[in-house]
């Protein structure tokens, strides 16, 4: 009895001395993942399952992690566009494997592609851009030999515009024979995928258990190389100030989402070092013109002197203590056109002179929706502050982050304070939000915000068909510049990812977009 | 004799029963009409802001939500009456196999907390009965005003902060190190006995570097209100006259405190410890969060958040059979240690 004892309180000395050594090849995450609610690439649309899926699986093209906004051949080991302007012929890189052994056909991306479109859950609508639907996908995607694809499609868009849709995670290649094996009940292995994965990314799911860990071991075959860890785990840690003490004492190899006084705190020690990296969300402020309980919310002189009422520097710098940074175009700094000039800063006698001008009388009420989170709080209170200065009287209503969606969606709000994430690597995927009310009720920002614009919004068409890159880009700044001007929208900031890892953490690499999370070329 | 006794057994069953289906019905009830009137959208949360009309249009009819949500309800008590407890949002599993994950955690947790918080109330409260307004008394009453008062999530950080990543004295957020968390099999769901049962050398100890921490912040929590209602139960007691009687027959304090007052008193002190655990076993929310510990409070925090109505209502129904057992099983251990209730 006593050497039991004995050997238990040894053991118990020598598992919490160990607790800080980790383990050799492996490297350990702390994050929040309770946003996952499915691994499978033609499902998961949230943040934390759309920065697994570029370990877990690969697409014919892919954004290239050392060049952002430019594509690299991944599955395919190169794509050649036909002359109708409305087909593309890949072909499959040689001798690739999905992490189960199988090799990469055609029939797989024939099989994936469909799937994904018939499956038609939150991210099938990205595909559906390309006029594709659950009736007619079929026929625009063909096997053409052993190791060529066409893809086609009928919608008014150029083939650029066409392959960045088709490096979104919901173009992810799957392992048909392995899927279709999984599937039951006809749901075309979207059960088994849940929490497996049947790709050729770098990584595959070991063990996904909901609200604890995503375990990814390597996968030697994958095509463009092995990784250099053989473990990942993301580690579910819904506690910022958890995850902060996990990742001092060394028990986490990196630690994500920390509030800005916790990234204040651990930079400098010698121990860790904060990573930094622009992301492609953008914070705006929007007045709902639609709503007609309110009239002063279609008053153009409402949405100017709103741009001069909004306190970009402070909120960025010290309310926020470097995390975001003042951003004033809807394409976020990165992206190929973006806008970065900021011609907006706060000024209130400005402010005042544009509402005078415009007939808003001191007195006005608006009443302001907002996430009941931070940093959203902070900002309101900011904006009540400096609106209050004009005469303007902002009524902050907080809420859950559906419910404020919710109010968006049927356009019962009066203003709203909103974050925009782009859905696929292309400025379509955010003009289109912006800049495009097709009047329909087709959820854009732009129809949610009650804005008519039929010639902006032919201009966004138009540059989403413009085959020529440059003309592209010179229609977006167009647009960008229109949008920044005079519209119902204040685009005021721009996020900036910050993780804090351990000093022997090497190689890691994250882009603009959620699904530009590299863990292939990372070493502890 | 016997024949008396079956039919008053058989109507105890039969009330029992009939009140575990009354309030577990009025139980799902309540939190169905409240899901219903929350502004909360399922259906948004699941297909996200930015999916066309077609999609989140969709997704309404795939979760019922166009129906009448008393037709909705009815449909859920028939499922859920044949084990299904639906399919969790935000999981993507089924409720039932996410409650038996998550459950075993919360238990295993709350019941080691209630025996530390327990030995060490019931003896506190000994201790302050002893001899009430003396400087024991006091300290005790300081340390559970302290161990009540304090936030827990405050207390669950700085004991973190001090105890793992200052001293590494214990260990930190997690059931486990990672070296086992994912590699030892989970046949019970409690890590105490999965890590024994594991083999692996270090497993179990590890396991309780892990469970020190979260086991005496959530026991430090409860320990003041037991000790509390410990020294009121006995001091109630101490004025009876079987305790003059028993003083004046010559017996010694201890005697009288042990053999006479707590006896007498274990009635109320059984009811105020199974209340306890009955709190506990809902999920220390804060607790959990802290620790990172994949309970059952976390799964319900969650759920609320993501509208997610299937995981709400499944854990509402689980904590409601724990309540009602619990409650029968306190009213037979008060019978069995009290025959005045019988």
């Amino acid at each position: 009895m006593g050497c039991r004892l004995a050997g238990l309180l040894t053991g118990l000395v020598w598992s919490v001395a160990g607790v800080a050594a980790g383990v050799p090849g492996t490297l350990v995450v702390a994050q929040a993942l309770d946003d996952i609610v499915s691994l499978d690439p033609a499902e998961g649309f949230e943040l934390s399952s759309e920065s697994a899926f570029t370990s877990l699986y690969q697409r014919l093209v892919q954004s290239d992690p050392d060049r952002p906004g430019s594509l690299r051949a991944t599955l395919a080991s190169d794509w050649q566009a036909g002359n109708d302007g409305h087909s593309l012929l890949f072909t499959v890189r040689d001798g690739a494997t999905f992490a189960g052994g199988h090799p990469v056909r055609p029939e797989d991306v024939v099989f994936s592609l469909n799937r994904a479109v018939r499956l038609n859950r939150s991210p099938a609508f990205i595909l559906n851009e390309l006029g594709w639907n659950a009736e007619n996908v079929a026929g625009f995607i063909n096997r053409v030999d052993d190791r060529h694809v066409r893809v086609r499609w009928p919608a008014q868009v150029g083939p650029a515009f066409v392959l960045n849709v088709l490096s979104a995670t919901v173009a992810s290649i799957v392992d048909q024979l392995e899927v279709e094996h999984h599937q039951a009940s006809g749901d075309a292995g979207n059960g088994w995928l849940h929490s497996h994965s049947e790709g050729s990314g770098p990584f595959r799911i070991r063990r996904y258990i909901p609200h604890e860990a995503l375990v990814m071991d390597a996968n030697p075959a994958a095509p463009l190389g092995a990784p250099l860890l053989k473990t990942v785990i993301l580690r579910n840690v819904a506690d910022a100030a958890s995850r902060r003490l996990l990742v001092e004492v060394g028990d986490a190899d990196i630690a994500r989402d920390l509030g800005p006084d916790q990234i204040a705190a651990l930079r400098g020690k010698p121990e860790l070092y904060v990573f930094e990296c622009p992301s492609a969300t953008v914070h705006y402020l929007l007045f709902n013109a639609s709503n007609v309980a309110n009239p002063v919310l279609k008053n153009p002189g409402l949405w100017e002197a709103a741009r001069w009422l909004i306190d970009y520097d402070g909120i960025a710098g010290q309310l926020l203590k470097g995390q975001y940074l003042v951003h004033q175009a809807f394409l976020a700094h990165g992206f190929a056109g973006a806008l970065d000039t900021t011609p907006f800063h706060l000024d209130v006698a400005k402010a005042k002179a544009v509402l005078a001008k415009a007939g808003i009388a001191p007195g006005v009420t608006i009443k302001l929706d907002v996430f009941n989170q931070p940093p959203f709080n902070e900002i309101a209170q900011s904006l009540q502050s400096t609106f209050a200065q004009a005469g303007i009287r902002l009524q902050i209503l907080p809420g859950v982050a559906s419910e404020v969606y919710g109010k968006t969606r049927t356009r019962t709000e009066e203003a709203v304070w909103l974050y925009w994430v782009p859905d696929y690597n292309d400025a379509h995927s955010t003009a289109g939000a912006f800049a495009l009310n097709r009047e329909d009720g087709t959820q854009s920002i732009a129809w949610r915000a009650g804005w008519h614009i039929p010639a902006l919004s032919a201009l966004t068409v138009a540059a989403v068909e413009e085959q020529d890159p440059a003309a592209r880009i010179r229609d977006y700044e167009v647009i960008q510049t229109a949008v920044q001007r005079d519209s119902p929208f204040v685009i005021a900031l721009q996020e900036r990812a910050e993780l804090v890892m351990r000093r022997n953490v090497r190689g890691y690499r994250q882009g603009l977009t959620a699904e530009m999370v590299y863990y292939d070329r990372v070493t502890r | 004799m016997v024949a008396g006794h079956a039919p008053r057994l058989l109507l105890r069953i039969g009330g029992a029963l009939f009140t575990l289906v009354v309030t577990l019905s009025a139980l799902l009830l309540a939190t169905f009409a409240l899901s219903a009137l929350s502004p909360v959208d399922p259906a948004l949360r699941l297909v996200g802001d930015h999916a066309s009309t077609a999609s989140y249009e969709q997704a309404r009819r795939d979760l019922g939500l166009g129906r009448p949500w008393i037709v909705q309800f009815e449909r859920y008590v028939s499922h859920a009456v044949r084990g299904d407890l639906g399919i969790s949002s935000s999981t993507g599993q089924p409720v039932r196999e996410d409650l038996k994950t998550v459950f075993p955690a919360t238990l295993e947790l709350a019941t080691l907390a209630m025996g530390v918080s327990a030995v060490v109330g019931v003896a506190f409260g000994l201790l302050g009965a002893r001899r009430p307004g003396g400087l024991a008394d006091a300290v005790i009453r300081i340390l559970s005003l302290a161990g009540n008062s304090i936030p827990i999530f405050w207390l669950g950080l700085l004991s973190l902060y001090l105890f793992y990543a200052h001293l590494h004295w214990t260990g930190g957020p997690g059931r486990l190190d990672d070296a086992y968390e994912f590699t030892i099999d989970r046949g019970t769901g409690l890590v105490l006995i999965d890590a024994w049962r594991s083999g692996e050398p270090g497993a179990f100890a590890n396991a309780i570097a892990h469970l020190i921490l979260p086991v005496l912040v959530l026991a430090a929590n409860g320990l003041g209100n037991i000790a509390r209602m410990t020294r009121t139960a006995l001091l109630n007691e101490s004025a009876r006259e079987y305790v003059t009687l028993a003083r004046a027959k010559g017996a010694g304090e201890a005697r009288v405190l042990l053999g006479h007052i707590l006896p007498n008193a274990a009635g109320t002190i059984l009811t105020v410890l199974s209340l306890s655990y009955a709190r506990l076993l809902e999920g220390a929310v804060l607790t959990e969060t802290v620790f990172a510990w994949p309970g059952l409070g976390r799964y319900l925090t969650t759920a609320l958040f993501a509208a997610d109505i299937p995981a709400i209502l499944g854990s509402t129904l689980l904590i409601g059979v724990c309540f009602v057992i619990l409650n029968r099983c306190t009213d037979l251990l008060v019978r069995a240690v009290d025959p005045r209730t019988l």
